[in-house]
């Protein structure tokens, strides 16, 4: 990672100060994040952190405002000052040099039940000034099913364990009956044991680091810099946003379900763009599901703001600068923002992505260049769990092998395996023989879906078949995804994604059992899991990519010739290494460039066709299964 | 004992130097032709023979190391002309290259292009067979599918093909036997299998490693073959060395097995460089510690277009596992370098927000910085050092090249003092100031991101272009030496001809700490060891001269990822030797990680070999000790010139030495400037600088104000 240097910030603002130096204390801010980052990545114990890095680490001072957030997950840049401000609220006039603070409280305004956060205050020259935070996804919280997502959960106390602010340690002694508390509650004990050490280990870095940071500068010089740091994103920010036109953009999108028997669950946003300022009101979507499918506060403020951090150049940094210029409201009851008792533990993904692509259906009219496709969303990165019959231990996985891919934007292709709009591709997949190493698991197949991605000048990221089967008795697979039945939308003369779905082939009778994109099932031995993740949505009229890069899709086997020739009008050969027919092929795009083509696509609930399509006499198809 | 000889062909210069058998050093700097790089390399020798009064065969005939690096391989894949090569794999599993880890970089920078594939995916062909984790076999291996493959190969007219299976680490019979069928059916085409270019679990590394070894193979294959020839014509009669990314370097055979080992090999070798300096320093002491310290250094080497750093700890390089090359994995563990695109040759630019940024653009050796008089009209770092005084028209590169501080001056202050609305001296002091910062962050991350506190290091500089900054960037960072070595223009060639060869060799035997019975891997070390040494006996090495280094990766049960920790090298092991292992990998991971777990068993997966051949030491002549350290100093004064400094804010009278003038033992304080031929060294106000002995010059930083 290299730095530039910038004197932008000096001569921009009016504030006096040394631009190398900000320059300076920016990266290093940076770096320190970056530190933490790794060692938790590098110390933890279960896959879901150590390889999928469903983490993030951040720095905030001790009011607090986020200084520094780095190479985080987006549904958490956007949202995790928020339950630090509950944990230093809670505990005002009473946070002291060597405390640590847990929580995962979906009410204290934490993303999901699932998402742990510690926090450490940092204390130097006698005063406090940072805070030291990580929040990592917990592969179990204690819930009724071994999942830290459990679409079935009808409340709070059946989703796992609520956390409230609370010490862990206390000025350097750690509370000990409360650690073990924590840990009695929950499946894999020794697992997560190990992640709380890499957690702890992680804040504890970035304590150290920043003690360091103050004994090189001094307070007083690292508290002003962080002031300029701030005021420096909010320039910036200001000025992106009001580049955009001022104006209202309203779209709806749908969630596949609402985790029990309701299905095209419309997310409604309204986004009104005023000079520097951008309210995202998501007012009118559905009131809250009886299951896990329901947003938290937390998540509808992260996913309101995630889109527009990507809409703005890349450099800013995501400050509280930044973010007080977006202000998110989803009315409590809503699926958007659920009302307590209500489970939740499904929010950081569902409804959330849709609640982050529904903005980018609205924008496409005030920013087309800057919007992106639809993205896949969570479907088909299932929880595993099981026990080993060869030794008897439970096991558990979570991963995102299966996730589907990123939406196009302008001049670019969409990326393969996205594993959700709330990660935007910063989760890691496992490859093969790690996954096999470690969980009594065999890969049949790990491949591209032909067809899978929507199709425009640029295409979506493609969607992965994966099959599985259990060696060692059987699965259980809880599904907390979305986005099957309503697929990612293209935008500007794009098509969508498929959608794609999973079943469950039994290998004696070849008889399939179809499942929704949440719910929760067995694949007995003898049975093979199948994942089809949809590809993104393609940006921009589909016959305005180039022809040779349409034949090269056909070659690598990403699209089959009959789609090149209907969607993208173009004719190719039956050869290995196909040839243009250059004759038909103009033919074909001229026919096509009568076509009408929407702004966004689809407009309406249920849009893929993927499950009618794909089943066959005899299978079944389960709408939120349970099991036991 | 005869000549060492090492050269490194680069972007810019192919740069030798020769060793003779008295410790002698020769340094020659010839341009690089990239079109034929055998050419460069045909006329340096031929040059630096008649300079030494001799001819390329007796220089050769009399050559006991020959030690080349180069940036063919990796070039091959940053210009994309090598290929196109095909990929045999597992049936189910040919996107293993496209689906990477899963993990996009930037995920806020939406526009971000997946990075391009080495091998296009209709050239990707799966054939049914698989084996499980335990190696055993579910599904045969179709070998009418392999030749049906190799039928499309040669159709798509490929030049190389990797063969790379699921779990043949494990199991390698798959791979041996479709690539046997794959020579029968092209036997003009090379074949690599995964298992051995990197015998290691984890299929994208490996696959990566294979194809990318796969990809380079025809270009660095004809160049080595034709590079051996020529040599061979020329008398040399040991085998030729190549550099590799380990640090260490190999027979071009070896490398022919795995070309993956030379990419990005080239800055590999400043570790080397450094260590001998080190260990000569110490002297006859032998205990490691002397005048230039514990072994704790970090070096830079500032060329024309980029700066690399590698950072040493305790005497040894610090090494990654996960390096990628154009963002490709190459799976092999390789000194870690990190590189900015810093150098003389950077171009000053203001961002559309009105920025001051150097680099990572640079002018290159054509049109080169606008001093060069070549047609260059951007300001770059080599401008703002002329306009500052540092740099001399009349003195740069000895004197053969004269630069134009007119057009330096004239670029600076069009492109960025104009626009900053500053004089023309400020704008070229922010050029500085911006290069310096950027080149700090990069010494700052391979020290502070990786938690190690550089203030405890010293700086060793190289590169034509380190001297002018390497004691302001000590300085910036708290570091209170710098040691810059006589050879610092040619560094990286000077390291390959001090470096070892080393070989590694990777053993997987997955086993728990509470259940292993370690004496089961006596066997297949001694057997391992066997090979290495045979391997090393037979390139020329005495036993007396191979030194072997054993390792493990090791892991709490039940965690992900692993720490490679040095284990003893002895010949038979007993469970004391287990115990002390598993200390030292608590030990090792509460200091890395801030935590350990004592009662939790740990996991050992790869065991590992390095084996090492060393390079004699030849020692320095002793040069001339002055008497008087000030007067010795005082007497290599060659004039003086009005250079800045920002302490002053101005530029203020500045006394110039020449470096061939200064004996062992002269001090000089800053602010000086020290000039050779070669290269130039800014002293700032306050810093000493001392010469040591070999002509190694010692800067002491004064304490940051």
């Amino acid at each position: 990672m290299s730095t530039s240097v910038s004197t932008t910030a000096a001569k921009a603002g009016d504030a006096e100060y040394d631009p190398i130096t900000f320059s300076v204390m920016l990266s290093r801010f940076n770096s320190i994040a970056n530190e933490m980052t790794l060692t938790l990545e590098y110390t933890a114990w279960t896959s879901i952190l150590a390889l999928a890095r469903d983490y993030s680490c951040a720095i905030y001072d001790a009011q607090p405002r986020q200084i520094c957030m780095f190479d985080a997950l987006p549904i958490h840049t956007t949202s995790m000052h928020l339950v630090l401000d509950e944990i230093h609220h809670a505990f005002e006039g009473k946070v002291n040099e060597g405390d640590i603070f847990m929580c995962n409280a979906p009410y204290r305004k934490n993303t999901h039940v699932g998402d742990v956060v510690t926090a450490e205050p940092v204390f130097a020259e006698g005063k406090h000034l940072f805070w030291s935070v990580t929040k990592g996804h917990q592969l179990d919280v204690g819930g009724y099913v071994a999942s830290s997502i459990i679409p079935g959960a009808k409340d709070v106390w059946q989703e796992g364990l609520h956390i409230p602010p609370l010490k862990i340690y206390d000025q350097g002694e750690p509370r000990e009956d409360v650690i073990d508390l924590y840990l009695s509650n929950l499946r894999y004990r020794d697992l997560l044991q190990g992640d709380l050490l890499a957690q702890l280990g992680s804040i504890g870095k970035g304590r150290a680091r920043l003690e360091e940071l103050v004994a090189e500068y001094g307070a007083d010089e690292v508290m002003t810099y962080v002031d300029h740091i701030i005021d420096y994103a909010d320039r910036r920010m200001a000025d992106e946003v009001r580049a955009i036109p001022d104006g209202t953009y309203e779209s709806v999108a749908w969630a596949d379900s609402d985790g029990k028997d309701a299905t095209n669950i419309p997310i409604k946003v309204k986004v009104t763009v005023d000079d520097d300022k951008i309210k995202v009101d998501y007012s009118g979507s559905a009131p809250q599901s009886p299951s896990g499918v329901n947003g938290t506060f937390a998540t509808s403020q992260g996913a309101a703001a995630i889109p527009f951090m990507y809409y703005i150049d890349p450099d800013i940094p995501h400050n509280h600068g930044c973010f007080k210029h977006i202000e998110a409201y989803a009315p409590e009851g809503t699926i958007c923002n659920a009302k307590y008792p209500a489970a939740t533990c499904c929010a950081t993904t569902c409804p959330t992505d849709t609640m982050h692509d529904v903005v980018n259906k609205a924008m496409a009219a005030a920013v087309p260049d800057r919007v992106v496709a639809g993205g896949a969303r969570a479907a088909n990165m299932p929880n595993f769990a099981g026990v080993d019959e060869r030794t008897g231990e439970d096991w558990a996985a979570m991963f995102f092998n299966n996730g589907g891919g990123a939406g196009a934007c302008k001049g670019t292709d969409g990326w393969p395996i996205l594993a959700t709009l709330a990660a935007m591709g910063g989760l890691k997949s496992l490859v093969i023989e790690q996954l096999e190493l470690l969980y009594p698991l065999l890969a049949d197949e790990m491949a591209v879906e032909p067809d899978s991605m929507g199709l425009g000048e640029w295409i979506g990221g493609p969607g992965i078949r994966l099959a599985l089967r259990p060696i060692a008795g059987s699965a259980e697979v809880v599904t907390f995804g979305d986005g099957q039945q309503n697929p990612p939308h293209g935008v500007l003369g794009g098509t969508p994604g498929i959608g794609g779905g999973q079943y469950v082939e039994n290998e004696a009778t070849g008889e399939r059992r179809y499942v929704s994109s949440t719910g929760h099932y067995e694949v007995g031995p003898g049975e093979v899991r199948v994942g089809v993740s949809t590809g993104g949505g393609g940006y921009g009229n589909p016959i305005d990519r180039p022809i040779e890069r349409v034949r090269r899709d056909v070659r690598d086997g990403l699209i089959s010739r009959e789609t090149a020739a209907a969607v993208h009008g173009v004719v190719v050969s039956d050869d290995w290494d196909p040839v243009v027919d250059e004759q038909a092929t103009a033919a074909r795009r001229a026919e096509l460039a009568t076509v009408e083509r929407p702004l966004v696509e689809p407009m309406e609930p249920e849009a893929s066709s993927w499950l009618r399509d794909d089943m066959r006499e005899g299978d079944v198809y389960l709408l939120n299964p349970t099991v036991g | 004992m005869g000549y060492r000889v090492g050269i490194d062909i680069g972007g810019t210069f192919t740069d030798f130097v020769i060793i003779d058998d008295e410790g002698q050093v020769t340094l020659w700097k010839e341009d690089s032709t990239p079109d034929d790089p055998k050419a460069a390399i045909e006329k340096g020798l031929t040059d630096v023979a008649a300079n030494l009064g001799t001819s390329v065969a007796e220089l050769l005939g009399s050559t006991e190391a020959f030690v080349h690096g180069s940036t063919i391989a990796t070039n091959t894949l940053i210009q994309r002309n090598g290929g196109p090569v095909g990929l045999l794999c597992t049936d189910g599993f040919r996107d293993v290259l496209l689906f990477r880890d899963g993990y996009k970089p930037e995920r806020f920078n939406v526009h971000l292009e997946r990075p391009e594939d080495f091998v296009d995916r209709y050239l990707r062909i799966g054939v049914p067979e698989r084996i499980n984790v335990d190696g055993d076999v579910l599904t045969e291996l179709d070998e009418d599918a392999v030749r049906a493959a190799a039928a499309r190969f040669r159709e798509a007219g490929v030049k190389a093909v990797a063969v790379s299976f699921l779990w043949s680490v494990v199991n390698g019979d798959h791979e041996d036997r479709a690539a046997a069928i794959l020579r029968e059916e092209l036997p003009d085409v090379g074949v690599l299998c995964s298992k051995d270019v990197l015998r290691e679990i984890r299929e994208w590394e490996r696959t990566s490693a294979t194809v990318l070894s796969a990809y380079v193979l025809p270009k660095i294959g004809d160049y080595l073959r034709r590079l051996e020839d020529f040599l061979g014509e020329q008398s040399l009669q040991h085998p030729a060395q190549y550099m590799q990314i380990n640090g260490g370097c190999s027979t071009v055979e070896e490398i022919m097995m795995r070309p993956v080992n030379t990419l990005g090999s080239g800055p590999a070798a400043a570790p080397a460089a450094a260590a001998f300096h080190l260990a000569e320093s110490a002297g006859s002491n032998g205990n490691g510690a002397g005048p230039l310290g514990d072994g704790n250094v970090i070096t830079v080497d500032m060329g024309g277009t980029s700066f690399d750093v590698c950072l040493i700890r305790e005497g040894r390089p610090a090494m990654s596992r996960s390096i990628q090359v154009e963002f490709q994995p190459i799976g092999v563990s390789g000194v870690e370098v990190q590189s900015i695109g810093a150098g003389g040759g950077s171009i000053a630019w203001i961002d559309a927000g009105g920025a001051l940024r150097v680099g990572p653009q640079s002018a290159g050796a054509k049109p080169g910085p606008a001093c060069y008089g070549a047609g260059g009209e951007e300001p770059t770092v080599t401008d703002a050092n002329v306009v500052l005084g540092y740099l001399s028209p009349e003195a740069f590169l000895g004197g053969r090249r004269t630069l134009r501080d007119d057009l330096s001056e004239q670029a600076v202050a069009s492109r960025v003092s104009d626009k900053l609305g500053l004089d023309v001296l400020q704008g070229a002091a922010g050029i500085i100031e911006v290069v310096n910062a950027n080149m700090v962050g990069g010494v700052r991350s391979v020290s502070v991101e990786r938690g190690i506190d550089p203030r405890g290091f010293m700086l060793v500089c190289g590169g034509g272009a380190g001297g002018m900054h390497a004691a302001r960037l000590a300085r910036m960072l708290g570091m209170g030496r710098v040691m810059v070595p006589p050879e610092a223009s040619t560094f990286c060639a000077f390291g390959m001809t001090v470096t070892d060869v080393r070989h590694d060799y990777t053993l997987s035997h997955h086993a728990l700490s509470s259940s292993m019975d370690i004496s089961e891997l006596d066997g297949p070390f001694a057997e391992l060891e066997a090979t290495a040494r045979e391997r090393l006996r037979g390139d020329g090495f005495s036993d007396e001269q191979i030194r072997l280094e054993r390792s493990v990766d090791a892991r709490y049960r039940n965690q992900i990822h692993e720490l490679t920790i040095p284990i003893p090298s002895a010949g038979e092991y007993s469970q004391d030797d287990l115990a002390a292992i598993v200390k030292t990998f608590h030990d090792e991971h509460d200091s890395q990680f801030t935590y350990k777990l004592e009662d939790v068993p740990v996991e050992f997966l790869h065991w590992r070999l390095a084996a090492f051949a060393d390079s004699p030491r030849v020692p320095r002549p002793g040069g001339e000790v002055a008497d008087d350290p000030d007067a010795a100093g005082e007497a290599a004064k060659i004039g003086e010139r009005p250079a800045y400094f920002p302490e002053f804010g101005e530029k203020v009278a500045t006394p110039v030495y020449s470096t061939p003038k200064l004996l062992t033992g002269a001090k000089v304080t800053g602010q000086a400037i020290i000039e050779s031929p070669t290269t130039t060294l800014v002293i700032n106000p306050g810093d000493v600088l001392e010469v040591l002995e070999g002509g190694r010059l010692l800067i002491t930083v004064a304490e940051s104000a």
